[in-house]
Order: C-alpha cells, then sequence, then structure tokens
C-alpha cells in the first residue's frame, strides 16, 4: 500500500549545538503514520536530545522539525495533546498508586468524566495493568512500572508516542512483552519513534535511523541496511584465532573477518566460501576443535560497520 | 478556560497526595511550627522574674524596710542576700550572685521624712543589658504603683512623674509581643521550606520533564502547587494561633476574617518566594537553603519582631520595607492585641497582597518551561 498522507515526523537539516558541541548535526528524516521507527546508537549520539526537540522540550539551534504536522521549534506548545512522550528517566510519581498516576497524566491531558474513566479502563487492560490497580507505584518492578509509564503516555489517544530507551534495565521477559504492545499500538495507526541500543530491539522496527556522533550515518529497513552495510553472506567461526582464520583463508573470495562476541564473522560475497570450504581448510592446516556454521547478518555487524566506516572518514 | 482549572485541579489534586502520603512534608508541615512555637514562646521570653536582689540596710527604720518589701512582694525581684556593706553587695554582682543591689544608707527615713530626694540606691548589674533594662522598669513599676496607692512617704522615690501605663498590654507580657512574631516567623520558614522543596523536587526525580511534554503550563503548575500548600498553611495558622493563645494568653481581640485574610495574604507572598527559589534553583538543598535564610533572617530581624524598626539605620529600614513580615506582624499585633480591623490594617494587607502578586508572577515568569 502506498502512503498518501502526510509524514507523521518531518526532520530537515536539524542541528542541537551545547556551546561547541554538535549533539545534533544537520539531521533530516521523515517518519510515516503507524510506523515504527527505530533509533539506535551509542549513549551520547544524540538519540535523547533529537526526541526532546522533537517534543518540543528543548530548542533547536537550527533546521525544521514538524510533528504530526506542527512545527515543534516554534509553536511546541500546540503538539502536546497530539504526542505521548516517555522520558528515558523514570518519571511517574512512585507515592502515588497506577490508579493514581493515570488519573493526573488524564487530567493534565483534560481528560474527565467518563470519557476517561472508559479509557482508563482499556489502557489498563490492554496492557494488563487491572490487577495492579491499586498498588503504589513504587512497590512495583521495573517491567510494569514501564508499562505503567506507556500507559500514562497514551491515555490520551496521541498520533505520534515518543518512547526514550524504554525497556532500559528491564529484564528480556517484560522487554518482550513491551514490544509486543508497542507493535499492537502501531497496528492501531499510532506512530512509534522509539530509541534504543538494544539491536534485537532494533530489529523488530519498520525502519531503523542509526546515529553516530550526531549525525544520521544510516536509514533504511534492517533487512535493506543489512543488504546494503554488510553484503553477501555470513559464517560464524569459533574456537580460532583471527590471525590463524585469516591465514588459512587468505587464498579464498573473504570480504572481511570481523570479531562478534566470543566468535569470528567471516564476510563472503554470495558465490563465496560455504560452510564445508572453511571447515576443510582449516582441518587442513590442522587446526582442531573448531566450529563452523552460517550465521545471520544482524543490525550489530551493521552497526559495528558504520562505526568504522564512520571513524575512518572522520 | 475550563481545561485550565481542569489541569491546575490535576496537579493540586496530585501535590495533596504527595503530602499526605510524605512524613517529612507533614512534618515541616504540623510538626516544625509547634516545635518552633513552643521553643520561641518559652526561650525567648523577655518576661525577667525573680531578679537575685541583695539588701544592704544600713538605715534599719520602718521606711527602708517597707522599701525593701515592697521590691521583693511582686515576683520581679528575690532576696537572696544581706551582705553588711555595699562592698560586699558589689562583690557578690562581680561574681554573678546578684543581679541587682538595693543599698539604703543611714538617714534614709530621716531625708524622706524632710522631702528631700532620696538617698536609697538601686544598683542593676549592666552586662546583662536586658536584665538591667527590665529590672529597672520593674523597680519603677513597682514603686510608683506603692506610691500611687498609698501616697505615703514614699513619694520621693526613684519614680517621680506622671503615672505610667501600658496600653493594649498593661501587664507589659512579653509573651503578647513575641507571639505574633513568632507566628510570623514560623509561617514564613514553614511555608517557604515546603514550597521550595515543591519544584525542585520535580526537577530532580526527572518528573518535570514528564510533565513538561504534556499540554500543562507553567502557570498552572505554579497555581496547582499553591493552592495544597495554602490549604495546609491556614491549617499551620489555625495551629499556631491556637497553641500560642491557649499556652501563653494571648488574647484575640479582633476579627479572626481579618486575621485570617492577612494571614492567607502572607502565605501567598512567602509560597511564591519558596516557588520562586524552587524554579530558580531546580536543586532541592540549594533551594532549602535559600528559603531558610531568605524567610529566616528577615523575619527575626528586620519585621520589628525582636528589634525596633526606628533604631536601624536609614538603609536598613529601607531594607525592611521589603519584608513581608513586618506588614503581617504589624497587622497581627494590630488585631490580637488592639482590636484593629480593615480600616486601619489596609495598608498592610494592601502591601501584603502586592508582595503575593510580585512573588508568584516572578515564579511563574522565571519558571522555563524547556530544558537545557
Amino acid at each position: 500500500m502506498i502512503e498518501t498522507r502526510p509524514p507523521s515526523v518531518r526532520v530537515r537539516e536539524l542541528t542541537r549545538r551545547f556551546g561547541e558541541f554538535v549533539a545534533v548535526d544537520r539531521v533530516s528524516f521523515d517518519v510515516r503514520p503507524g510506523e515504527i521507527f527505530g533509533y539506535l546508537g551509542a549513549n551520547g549520539a544524540g538519540k535523547s536530545t533529537t526526541i526532546r526537540i522533537l517534543c518540543g522540550l528543548l530548542g533547536a539551534t537550527s533546521g525544521e522539525a514538524r510533528v504530526a504536522g506542527v512545527d515543534v521549534v516554534h509553536h511546541a506548545a500546540l503538539v502536546r495533546s497530539t504526542i505521548g512522550y516517555m522520558s528515558q528517566r523514570f518519571s511517574l510519581y512512585l507515592d502515588l498508586t497506577v490508579r493514581e498516576n493515570l488519573e493526573f497524566f488524564g487530567g493534565a491531558y483534560g481528560l474527565f468524566g467518563a470519557a476517561f474513566r472508559a479509557r482508563r479502563d482499556v489502557v489498563l487492560r490492554d496492557l494488563d495493568l487491572e490487577a495492579l490497580r491499586d498498588q503504589l507505584t513504587g512497590s512495583l518492578p521495573a517491567g510494569l512500572r514501564q508499562r505503567l509509564a506507556l500507559a500514562c503516555a497514551i491515555l490520551h489517544q496521541p498520533r505520534v508516542v515518543f518512547l526514550d530507551e524504554p525497556t532500559a534495565g528491564v529484564d528480556p521477559d517484560a522487554r518482550s512483552t513491551f514490544w509486543r504492545l508497542i507493535r499492537a499500538l502501531a497496528a492501531a495507526d499510532t506512530t512509534i519513534f522509539v530509541t534504543t541500543h538494544y539491536m534485537d530491539e532494533a530489529e523488530l522496527c519498520d525502519r531503523v535511523g542509526l546515529m553516530v556522533k550526531g549525525r544520521l550515518a544510516a536509514l533504511d529497513t534492517p533487512s535493506g541496511l543489512k543488504r546494503s552495510f554488510v553484503p553477501g553472506r555470513m559464517l560464524e567461526v569459533h574456537g580460532v584465532a583471527r590471525d590463524d582464520l585469516r591465514r588459512v583463508t587468505s587464498g579464498m573470495s573473504v570480504r572481511e573477518i570481523e570479531p562478534f562476541g566470543a566468535a569470528l564473522h567471516l564476510r563472503v560475497p554470495d558465490d563465496g566460501p560455504r560452510v564445508d570450504d572453511i571447515r576443510a581448510a582449516l582441518v587442513a592446516a590442522g587446526l582442531s576443535g573448531v566450529a563452523v556454521s552460517d550465521a545471520d547478518v544482524t543490525l550489530e555487524d551493521v552497526f559495528l560497520r558504520v562505526v568504522r566506516d564512520d571513524g575512518g572518514a572522520s | 478556560m475550563n481545561r485550565w482549572i481542569r489541569r491546575t485541579k490535576a496537579v493540586a489534586y496530585k501535590e495533596l497526595i504527595h503530602i499526605v502520603r510524605d512524613l517529612r512534608t507533614l512534618y515541616l508541615a504540623l510538626g516544625l511550627p509547634v516545635v518552633m512555637l513552643l521553643l520561641f514562646g518559652y526561650a525567648v521570653s523577655l518576661d525577667v522574674d525573680h531578679i537575685r536582689l541583695a539588701v544592704v540596710d544600713d538605715d534599719r527604720t520602718e521606711a527602708s524596710r517597707q522599701l525593701s518589701e515592697a521590691l521583693v512582694a511582686g515576683s520581679a525581684f528575690i532576696r537572696v542576700a544581706t551582705p553588711a556593706t555595699a562592698e560586699d553587695a558589689e562583690a557578690l554582682m562581680r561574681r554573678g550572685r546578684i543581679k541587682a543591689a538595693l543599698i539604703v544608707p543611714t538617714g534614709y527615713q530621716r531625708t524622706l521624712a524632710r522631702g528631700e530626694p532620696t538617698i536609697a540606691q538601686l544598683l542593676v548589674d549592666g552586662t546583662d543589658g536586658t536584665t538591667a533594662t527590665i529590672a529597672m522598669g520593674d523597680a519603677a513599676g513597682i514603686l510608683q504603683a506603692r506610691q500611687l496607692a498609698e501616697m505615703d512617704p514614699l513619694h520621693a522615690s526613684f519614680s517621680d512623674g506622671p503615672p505610667i501605663r501600658a496600653r493594649f498590654n498593661p501587664g507589659m507580657r512579653s509573651s503578647f509581643v513575641i507571639v505574633p512574631g513568632v507566628i510570623a516567623m514560623i509561617l514564613s520558614m514553614a511555608s517557604a521550606l515546603l514550597s521550595a522543596l515543591a519544584v525542585a523536587r520535580e526537577w530532580e526525580r526527572g518528573s518535570m520533564e514528564q510533565l513538561f511534554a504534556t499540554p500543562v503550563g507553567r502557570a498552572e503548575i505554579i497555581v496547582g502547587k499553591l493552592v495544597p500548600y495554602t490549604g495546609v498553611g491556614l491549617v499551620q495558622t489555625l495551629l499556631v494561633l491556637t497553641l500560642g493563645s491557649i499556652m501563653f494568653d494571648v488574647p484575640i481581640h479582633g476579627s479572626l476574617t481579618t486575621l485570617f485574610a492577612a494571614s492567607l495574604l502572607f502565605l501567598l507572598c512567602m509560597l511564591g518566594f519558596g516557588l520562586f527559589i524552587s524554579v530558580a534553583t531546580k536543586s532541592q538543598i540549594v533551594s532549602v537553603q535559600f528559603a531558610l535564610m531568605g524567610s529566616m533572617l528577615p523575619s527575626l530581624l528586620l519585621s520589628g519582631f525582636l528589634f525596633p524598626i526606628y533604631n536601624m539605620p536609614w538603609w536598613l529600614q529601607a531594607v525592611s520595607t521589603a519584608v513581608p513580615a513586618r506588614y503581617y506582624i504589624r497587622a497581627l499585633r494590630g488585631v490580637l492585641l488592639k482590636g484593629n480591623d480593615l480600616a486601619i490594617l489596609g495598608p498592610e494587607l494592601l502591601a501584603l497582597a502586592g508582595f503575593a502578586l510580585g512573588m508568584l508572577s516572578l515564579a511563574v515568569v522565571r519558571f522555563r518551561r524547556r530544558i537545557s
């Protein structure tokens, strides 16, 4: 389906400086309605700064930023009722119960009466928080707190939701629950703008923007990023040193060998050596106890590649 | 307008929950005023009772006995020694054993009978200024009262002159003077401290950022926080006034309406002051220090609570006109002791209203919505 509606978020040449430091450097992108847009990058790469500008919390030094059609650089106040925001730091009130937090944010967004109660009950049910409604927020584990924060951010049915590292410090189980909720929201045509430094979460996004030192170094779907930055196939080799592997495979068409956790990732062209070829070569060279397998190209491979290229460029 | 009220109400309700659930806030709001009232009410008493007196009576006559008996008849003086000579009395005073000495030389009754000026002396220890002043005043009062009552041979005592009465506080009870000042100081400290924490806490916990992403505006946050704290302040006022009048017998001659109107305006001043600090510093520790200094010192030193303003150098007098407690204390003393009403206290209330409006506007204007 071709999207004909205007973009939910439109950013052009957006720049933010803090003194000499350029936190966001001439960034441009569009986010489509109902899209899950992931913003991936190391700490200090400019992710939070971008989100804060888009939510009207921080001014821009130059450039243009529109959210739901509103110019947030100049008219930040107008956008607040149409966006939801979950800041990086948990910032609900711990001495209020789940219900009281929802009541407060409902009131803050101008919801009241029967309409508010109906909406509150829907959100409590959708996010599976009904049983906890009278619990003090401070007594909830991190995963549930994040779910409540999401509930407060979507009470007023915003068109765009900004989530700044929503799953930081949350256990894997709660993270996957959280992402199920995010996908459900997007399916209901809410635009999601989410920052993360978890690669597996970035895989769940429709498109991913890679931030490196304030610049948007790459932007595409996860598979598109893999194709263009890490073309070919990936093989994973365990139990051998990088120099040995390089020596053994020197006669083959191998593009690069990169450390990947405890293993090595061997990138080869589509018509390059297969798992058996590599294994045979290692055995022939007298290296035993090695394991070779096919591996998927991950966004981490992309990320490492982009960061390295960027380091070379600057 | 409707939305404005709804959002303000949401902030106010949330703030009320914070107050009720936080022991520290509750203590600041209700415990601290009581503790301070007790401390100040009893410790900062300017009444001096049981001044230790030595009597050296060389005259040993009816008149000399009457004189010394008159001094110790009340509770102001208590006779602790009867040294043989004036030198011995002086030695006792040097060692701090006595604060005053009555010296009656031989011939006292005779000179009195002849209508000559008295030759008796009351010596007081001038190193303790407050006691000395009060001892002299007390002695003069006692002897004058005696003279008025009996018109006896003592007519030529220390205190010739027109009869003096302290209007509005006939017993010259210092608690009548102090309690209004203490009330002003307690209210200014407690409310400035509470509101100073209110905004800074949200900055520190990160909830301010979340709040700024909602349509809630600056004035809504300020007013929303102001409402519950004003309520707390009025409870404090009631508490301190009730305790003050019960424990220290302070009368309430004037109208309670005027009293609460003045208190409400004063509370708004000090809450506005606290909010302004909170908004400007964004840190709980820093704003508590500013709030304490900015509320306690001026209301203690520059308000006329302990030290008369007309005795200050002109520039300090000028500074004191910017201290809201000055107007509040005048209003309190006016209502409590003199029974004054709005007709007389109008200027004070107007000044307080002006300060309140100014402080709150300053807090709203200084409140930056954007994080930096």
